[in-house]
This record gives structure tokens, sequence and C-alpha cells, in this order.
């Protein structure tokens, strides 16, 4: 077992840059989260640290080895990918089997490691079944069970639920938080669904255009976003964005508020563009005010989230929970809390802090 | 459902299509046939100008061999003349030219559609424009240096250049083939442990048979059915079955007989249907490709 080092990643396409030099360090045995909107690069990443896309520039290490120009044969990695990539001729246990089998490993020994892995993936009853007659859930266990089977050191996990339907991908999320804790591996995983990298991760990576935004650990990108783009991204629903504007007394303008609120930061100078992030589940609606509208509610149950919108026509959802809610049309106000808020330069978009 | 479905078609239009179907069928088998039951019968019925019937009732057979039937067409294609050699000249180069093209053509096929680099489109349409090029004209573009270097009349001759004229085809069918095999069984493979040529032998490869059986069964075909490249490639005792059909049908200098290439052509044409009918399952899967899915 071992870790990942990049040091100074890059990737380019003939003239096109698509990694600018990436640091990053995985520890042993962590679990590693790349998310960021399609195109940021997150998926070519994985796929550099597999050997599967050629490095550009810089070093990648596997513990102590330069596997930076290495065959992904050679890396000690296991690839699952989106796709399932399941070979269609071969049963569950061939398909599990076929890396030790391409490696020399004896008969005996890869029949003891697939009935391991398919003990582990409860996958006994399908052994000798082709790809073609199990659900999508079961081959993408086939597919896990793969790559248990060869004892990588790092797994590598291509969004690997993103094809399966709402209730299986809750399932199997949980089923690879399992797998973790039992075989205690390093993981990188790549996803662009954040409920996903926020309850699998020891360690998310925000990746936007090819340069990491953020690296941390779930609840402190969700905390402490370092920029307005890990604020954003992280939480669901986003952050509000509110435009604000530094007044004096070290308080901000908030015209999307109609108030001006003091905020616990050090603040820039007197008429700074900033914004302010207010994340709905620390909103409280004040069914006394008289500066929002309702304009739109959704009911999850549990929960609501309610569009409103502003006189200056900004808008904010907000969560709710209860009996008590307010419905579309109501004319409420909004409470704030200043600790809760955090404070981005409107310009570069960084975190005052 | 499809049952469903048919059960619901009203009786007129189930009649129409039968009888569309019955015609069809009729219209396309009739030739072959009309050439299978006139193999039996001597020339005079066969080509008869008094009356067509007797092609179906065999007079003339009858008042020469005592019989409306006779094999007597088959025996002087076969024992006379030897067409056997044909049959088996044949069928070397059917054998040779599938396996060199489809060597050629998976190897080929696959590193095109796995290489991503912009000169594989250029080369496919390239390759395109030879198979598009009339046969005569290449052949003899060959026929002069051919005669120059004494390896015209042989065998392998003409399996190179029907390789030659066939690649193209087989290149762009398999190439299709494995472009609709996703990349992540390739990558998976790597993954693996497997070099790219281990991922194409031992995932890739299984996973692609329909494409080259059907592939294969093309080019079998166009070997087997060549006559351009055959008749002005090879000498008269290494014809292949097609050109010695025609040489059998006598040209305006010399005599032929018209019952041995009738009976030859229904020797030859006999293979065909078993082969067809032996691996049908696998052209249609083939040619309704798509279906391997990851």
């Amino acid at each position: 077992m071992s870790g990942v080092t990049l040091n100074n990643v890059i990737k380019r396409y003939g003239e096109t840059q698509v990694i600018h030099g990436v640091d990053l360090q995985i520890e042993d045995g962590e679990f590693c989260v790349f998310v960021g909107p399609s195109g940021c690069g997150k998926s070519t990443l994985l796929r550099m640290v597999s050997g599967l896309e050629e490095t550009t520039g810089g070093q990648i290490h596997i513990g102590d080895r330069d596997v930076t120009t290495e065959d992904p044969a050679r890396r000690g990695v296991a690839m699952v990918f989106q796709t399932y990539a399941l070979y269609p001729h071969m049963t569950v246990q061939e398909n599990m089997g076929f890396g030790l089998k391409m490696n020399g490993y004896p008969k005996a020994e890869i029949d003891a490691k697939v009935a391991e892995a398919t003990r582990i993936l409860k996958l006994e009853e399908y052994l000798k079944r082709k790809p073609a007659a199990l659900s999508g859930g079961q081959r993408q266990r086939v597919s896990i069970g793969r790559a248990i089977v060869r004892g990588p050191e790092v797994f590598l996990f291509d969004e690997p639920l993103s094809n399966l339907d709402a209730e299986l991908r809750v399932e199997m999320r949980v089923e690879i938080a399992r797998l973790h804790k039992e075989i205690g591996a390093t993981m990188i995983y790549v996803t662009h669904d954040q409920v996903e990298a926020m309850t699998l991760a020891d360690k998310i990576v925000v990746l936007r255009k090819g340069v990491i935004e953020q690296v941390g650990a779930p609840m402190d990108l969700y905390n402490d976003p370092d920029n307005k783009f890990v604020a954003g991204f992280i939480g669901s629903p986003a952050m509000n964005f509110l435009k604000g504007t530094v007044a004096k007394g070290g308080k901000v303008d908030v015209p999307g508020l109609q108030t001006s609120i003091k905020l616990p930061v050090t603040l820039p100078s007197e008429g700074t563009a900033v914004e302010v992030g207010l994340r709905p589940e620390h909103l409280v609606v004040d069914r006394n005010g008289s500066t929002h509208r309702v304009e739109l509610s959704e009911s999850l149950g549990g929960v609501s989230y309610n569009y409103l919108v502003s006189d200056s026509g900004e808008k904010i959802i907000v969560e709710e929970r209860g009996v008590d809610r307010s419905a579309e049309g109501d004319v409420v106000g909004l409470k704030i809390d200043p600790e809760s808020a955090r404070l981005f330069n409107a310009d570069t978009e960084m975190r005052i802090r | 459902m499809s049952t469903a479905v048919k059960d619901r078609k009203p009786l007129g239009l189930k009649i129409a299509l039968w009888a569309f179907v019955s015609i069809w069928f009729v219209c396309a088998a009739f030739p072959f046939l009309w050439t299978l039951w006139g193999s039996f019968k001597v020339e005079l019925d066969f080509f008869s100008i008094a009356d067509w019937t007797n092609a179906i009732f065999g007079r003339n057979t009858a008042d020469t061999y005592g019989r409306p039937f006779t094999g007597a067409g088959y025996d002087g294609a076969f024992v006379q003349e030897g067409f056997f050699g044909n049959a088996i000249n044949t069928m070397i180069v059917c054998v040779c030219v599938v396996t060199i093209s489809l060597t050629i053509g998976t190897l080929g096929g696959y590193a095109l559609s796995r290489s991503g680099q912009g000169y594989v489109f250029w080369l496919l349409i390239t390759a395109l424009m030879f198979r598009a090029l009339p046969q005569v004209a290449l052949v003899s573009g060959y026929l002069p240096v051919f005669f120059d270097w004494n390896v015209w009349g042989y065998l392998p001759t003409a399996i190179i250049v029907l390789v030659a004229i066939n690649q193209p085809f087989t290149l762009w069918m398999l190439h299709s083939f494995f472009e609709s095999i996703p990349k992540d069984l390739d990558e998976a493979a790597k993954v693996d442990g497997c070099t790219q040529f281990q991922a194409f032998r031992h995932v890739i490869i299984p996973v692609m048979w329909p494409g080259v059986i059907t592939t294969g069964l093309f080019s079998f075909l166009l070997a087997y059915n060549d006559f351009i490249v055959t008749s002005l490639i090879l000498n008269e005792g290494n014809r292949t079955m097609v050109p010695q059909i025609a040489a059998f049908l006598g040209t305006t200098y010399t005599e032929g007989n018209v019952m041995f290439a009738v009976a030859a052509v229904v020797s030859a044409t006999v293979p065909l249907f078993i082969l067809v009918m032996f691996f049908q399952r696998q052209i249609v899967s083939g040619l309704t490709a798509g279906a391997v899915k990851g």
C-alpha cells in the first residue's frame, strides 16, 4: 500500500493545455475524490495516474516509485470504469481473474483471490454468468471485483456510479465506502456528484479548468472555502451569492437583503465590491419581514427550498423545515447570522477572511 | 410483442405480403432451380429452340440415354476435363486470400481505429479510391511486370493480386467494426496487465468474431467469384473454377461444351449455399453490429 504524489503535472494535447501544473499529495490509505464541472480535467488527471493518458510534464509517484512513463500494467493500479468495461465474452469469474491470469499467477491462487473478492462483493451466485446477463449494479460490482482481485496499491474510480439509477447509486456508494474500510487501500475517485464526494472522501480535490482550486476534508471545504468557485460547488442547493459593497464602520452593504451586515472578517478598503455568500440552510425566513417575495417553493417533504426574489431582483434560495413553512407568493423577510456568511472579493473571487 | 403486432394486420395486407414474398422468392430462386434441373439434360433439351418444354421433360435426353435425366454434363466436366482440379485451385486461392486479408485487415483495422491520428481518414479514403477503380485497370497494369518477372500464370500471383484488390474493403469493414467496440475495453485490459497486442488478442478479437466472420465471408466470396483477375493472370493449367466455366462455354475461336459449363456452374454454386447457411447467424449478427456492448 502506498500513497500517490503528483509533482507539477501537466497535460497538453498539441497546443491546448488541459492540466496546468497540478501538485497533490495523497496519503497511503486515503480516499481522495476529484470533483469539478465537466471538462475540468478530473478524468484526465485520473487517467494520467493510471497511465492510460501520457503525462506531458511533471512527475507522478506511487509510493517511492516514479511511474511517470511506466505502462499502466506496471503501475500497480486498478481502474473501475464508468461503462464497467467488462469483457463480454468472459464469465464473471473469468473477468475477475483475467488480470492475474495475464500476469501469470497459478490457477489455484487466482481462484482463491476471486473467491475472496466474490465474498466481499456478494457475487457468489453470478460467477458463471456473462456480463450481458447482469444488471447495471451487478456489472459495476463485478468491475470493482476485478479491481480488488488484482490487489493493487491504488484503486482508481472513473465516475463509477454515473450509469446507475438513483437508488442503486446510493446502495453502491455505501458499498464503496464499506470496501474502503475493509481493504484500506489508497483510492482515487472521480465524480461530478458532490454528494458522492462529500460522503466518501477523506480528501476532496476541487478542480476547475485543469487547476486545483482547493484541497481539503469535505467539511473543511464546506465550512471554509478558499474562493467563490469552491463555495458555490460544494453544497446543495448551492450557496447564494449577493452583491455587496464595503461601507463605513466595518459593515457591508447588501442591497439584496436591504441591510448592512457586520462580518467578523478583515474588510478591504471602503467601496470595494464584494460578494456575500450565504448557504440556504443558514438563512431563516422571517414571516414578519417584507423584503422578499417567495417566487417558487419546492417541497421535498422533510425540507422545502424556497426561491426568494429581493426588490433588487437578486434570487436567494432558502431552506425551511418544520410545520410552518412559507408558501409561493408570500412576502417575507430574512434573518442572517453574520457568523455563517462568507465574504468574497468580487473581482478575484477569492475569500476575504 | 411482435406477434401481437402481426396479428393486428388486416387479412388483405397479409395476403399481399405473402404474395409479394412468394413472387420475390420465385424470381430469386428460379434461375438457379432452372439451371439445376437443366444440368441433368442434354444441350438439345436445355437450349431447345423447337420447344422450351423439352428443357423440363427432357425428350432428347430420353432419346439419347433412355431416361430423362443424365449425369453426362457432370461426367464430362469432372472426369473428362478434370474440373475437380479447378475446384481445388479455387479452394487454395480462397483460403489464402481470406487468411491473408483477414490477418492484415484485423491488425490494420484495429490500429487505425485506435490511433486517433488525422491521417487515418485519408488513408481510408485512399484505400476506398483504389477499391473503386475498375479491376481491369489494376490488372492490366500488373500484367507486363508479371510477364517480365516470369510469375504470370501461377496461383500465388493471383492470390497476391486478389488480396491487393480486396484489402481496402476488408480494412474499411473491420475498421468500422473495431470502432464500434468501446475503447474502455482496451484500457481495462491494459490496466489488467496486457500489452496492446495482448489486449487485441485476448479481449478485442473474441468480441469481434461476428465482424471477422462477416468480413471473411465477403472476402471469400470475392475470391471465389472473381473472374477478371483469375482469367487474366492464371494459365490454362492453374485455372480456378470461374475461368474454367468460361472456358467450357467456349469462345469465338474454340468450341466449348455448354453442358459441361452448366454442370460446373451448379457444382460451383452449391458450396456457397452451404457456406451461407452455415454462417447465417454470424452474418446477421455481424451485419447488425453495434450488438457489441461493453
